[in-house]
């Protein structure tokens, strides 16, 4: 196990060294120059640009600045970003826990509601409730979520007027301790309902379809012939047999999220990674862009190695040795 | 009084379209220590009798008629009734020994689990006797206590599950197609030890397979199914011996002998009729080479065959003539 995990471990940094090569490359490739978008179009001063440019090492060619890159990130320094003027390993840690509050609070609803609902499909497997369920799930999944956060900030913060449309708190209201909570709570509750219905057909069809296959399996027979309680087969052994899929998906869709409410952070304009990587893609802010997809390559490596660690402690059968 | 009095017992799959006649007019008597075979080809229906008087089919399967255990009607007891003789009086053996406990539970707990349905109050030092005893009696080792049904191979899953039959000493033992999938040497290993376990306990058993030999082998007495019905049924001296049913006749034909002159093996021609038609004469008819207008036009019933020493029934319009 020691040696499998080691050997996980390694294989990670190479491909977040291999992610990060390639989104470095392929972001200095795309059209746009970021010191020209800083000098504005009106009257650019060509001197400014140059002295601008060799500040920043962007007239070295693309292996040099990736090389300059690398050592600076090895010593610990991500650069600083060209538009905020702040450090950014400073700018991230500022935007990483909106981003962790909107998406684990999405996440927990996604997955408990998720698996909840398709559990019990499972066992009014047939029934109409059931089949309105799937057909509910069949319908969020094939919503693009920037249109679902649309359509609830029209109803909600348009027409019905009860909930905030955007932001992560009311910037007149200056609230502190419990009040600053609640206002916090109401402005997450569009973004993160948005969110988890996006994502919870994923946990329904997931938990619903394991638990129908569990219990159609050999040993539930066996169970039954020893007259054991329905109850206790389905708690105890439907159950753990079933949630195995569920507990697997779970590190990689939390990676997934982290990055995938880029939408969500900017339709709400919740002050975000997400937001932050949309608004530095458009100002080619070469520094902060690496320094993310850093960290998220960072999050998929570790998440996928600790499900395959999590996989062996609840699945007997998965060995790694 | 018999252990177990099957009496015109009929077990149908209703579908939406059609409905299966998969077991029609069976009487089966069990006396106490009996040991009966069921055979038949695959889809003759007789692990569906078994399981029908067991009540383990699906909901999709109706099954009418009486099954008189100890003088009680298994198919008409309360679920809590039945839970009762579950096991306790009635276990089961079954077929694919694999997957015939949880995969993700360790076999030693779920045998735990088993003995506290029926004994709820029995110490945690008693069941680990008791399991520790019974891995003795089928040749196992104490360690087993503690792996998966993974961890184990088929020989051994099948003596786990025999073991696990055992534990609450019930009267009648069902082995369903129990040693099918194993290879010939073990097969008759634990044939050996089942004939034994049935002496030490004094069982009555109900093996069902498609293999003749295990029967002629194991039982006293055979029951003969074709398509759902009761072909031929008495003691395997007469009825393997000297077979009056064409069925049973082609059956043993197509199963090399040891003894005797070689002879060519020879199956029998056709195949399983459509279940979901009831024909108005034999339903073995169409493939039986002795077949005449009044086997195709009029149902032959059981009667007695042989010199009446011994019951012995045939369902063929050409016994006795």
């Amino acid at each position: 196990m020691k040696r499998y995990i080691l050997k996980r471990v390694l294989t990670g940094i190479v491909i977040v060294l291999v992610s990060v090569c390639i989104n470095f490359v392929l972001i200095r490739c795309a059209p746009g120059d970021p010191v020209r978008i800083l000098a504005g179009l009106d009257d650019p001063n060509e001197d400014q640009i140059a002295v601008l440019t060799a500040q920043y090492g962007l007239d070295k060619s693309i292996p040099e600045q990736f090389v300059v890159y690398i050592g600076n990130v090895l010593r610990g320094d991500f650069g600083f970003s060209y538009v905020n003027q702040k450090q950014v390993i400073d700018l991230i840690a500022e935007k990483v826990v909106p981003t962790l509050l909107l998406s684990l609070s999405a996440l927990t609803i996604a997955v408990l509601g998720g698996t909840l609902l398709g559990i019990y499909c499972a066992r009014k497997n047939g029934k109409l409730i059931d089949k309105a369920l799937c057909a509910v799930s069949y319908v969020f999944d094939a919503t693009p979520s920037f249109w679902l956060g649309l359509m609830l900030i029209l109803i909600f913060a348009s027409w019905l007027g009860i909930l905030p449309t955007s932001g992560m708190e009311n910037m007149r209201g200056h609230y502190t301790g419990i009040r600053h909570v609640l206002d916090v709570m109401q402005h997450m509750i569009l973004p993160v309902g948005t969110l988890a219905l996006i994502q919870f057909p994923y946990y329904f069809r997931i938990a619903r379809s394991s638990v129908l296959q569990v219990m159609s399996e050999d040993f539930i027979t066996t169970l039954r012939a020893t007259g054991m309680k329905e109850k206790k087969i389905f708690n105890k052994y439907v159950l753990r047999n079933a949630l195995i899929p569920t507990v697997t998906i779970l590190g990689s869709s939390l990676a997934f999220l982290l990055s995938g409410s880029v939408y969500i952070e900017t339709v709400f304009s919740w002050p975000g990674m997400g937001r932050l990587l949309f608004d530095s893609i458009g100002k080619r802010d070469y520094p902060v862009l690496s320094g993310i997809y850093l960290i998220l390559a960072i999050t998929v490596a570790v998440m996928m190695i600790l499900v395959d660690v999590v996989y062996s402690l609840i699945d007997p059968r998965i060995k790694y040795d | 009084m018999a252990l177990l009095e099957i009496k015109n017992l009929n077990i149908t799959y209703k579908m939406k379209d059609k409905s299966v006649y998969a077991v029609q007019d069976a009487d089966i008597t069990l006396e106490s220590q009996d040991a009966v075979g069921i055979v038949g080809e695959s889809g003759s229906g007789k692990s569906t009798l078994a399981m029908g008087v067991l009540r383990l089919l699906p909901k999709t399967a109706v099954t009418e008629g009486e099954a008189l255990f100890e003088g009680k009607n298994l198919l008409t007891l309360s679920q809590d009734e039945l839970s009762k003789v579950r096991w306790n009086e009635i276990s089961v053996v079954f077929q694919k020994s694999m997957n015939a406990l949880s995969p993700v539970h360790k076999i030693g707990k779920q045998m735990e689990d088993v003995y506290l349905i029926h004994r709820p109050k029995a110490s945690k030092q008693e069941i680990r006797e008791r399991i520790y005893e019974l891995f003795r009696i089928v040749n196992l080792s104490e360690r087993v206590y503690e792996l998966y049904p993974h961890e184990l191979s088929g020989g051994m899953m099948q003596r786990i599950s025999i073991a696990l039959s055992l534990i609450l000493n019930p009267k009648l033992l069902v082995l369903d197609e129990a040693t099918t999938a194993l290879d010939v040497v073990t097969q008759s290993q634990i044939l050996r030890e089942i004939m034994q376990l049935q002496e030490k306990f004094h069982l009555t058993r109900l093996m069902i397979t498609h293999d003749v030999s295990v029967v002629a082998s194991t039982c006293n007495k055979v029951v003969v199914m074709y398509a759902g019905r009761i072909m031929e049924k008495g003691h395997v001296e007469d009825v393997l011996v000297n077979p009056k049913h064409p069925y049973t006749q082609g059956l043993l034909k197509s199963f090399p002998s040891f003894h005797g002159e070689k002879t060519d093996l020879r199956g029998i021609p056709g195949s399983l009729p459509d279940l979901s038609v009831r024909p108005e004469g034999c339903v073995f008819a169409p493939r039986c080479p002795y077949a005449t207008d009044e086997c195709r036009n009029k149902m032959p019933e059981l009667k007695a065959a042989g010199d009446g020493k011994h019951e012995w029934q045939v369902a063929c319009h050409r016994n006795g003539r």
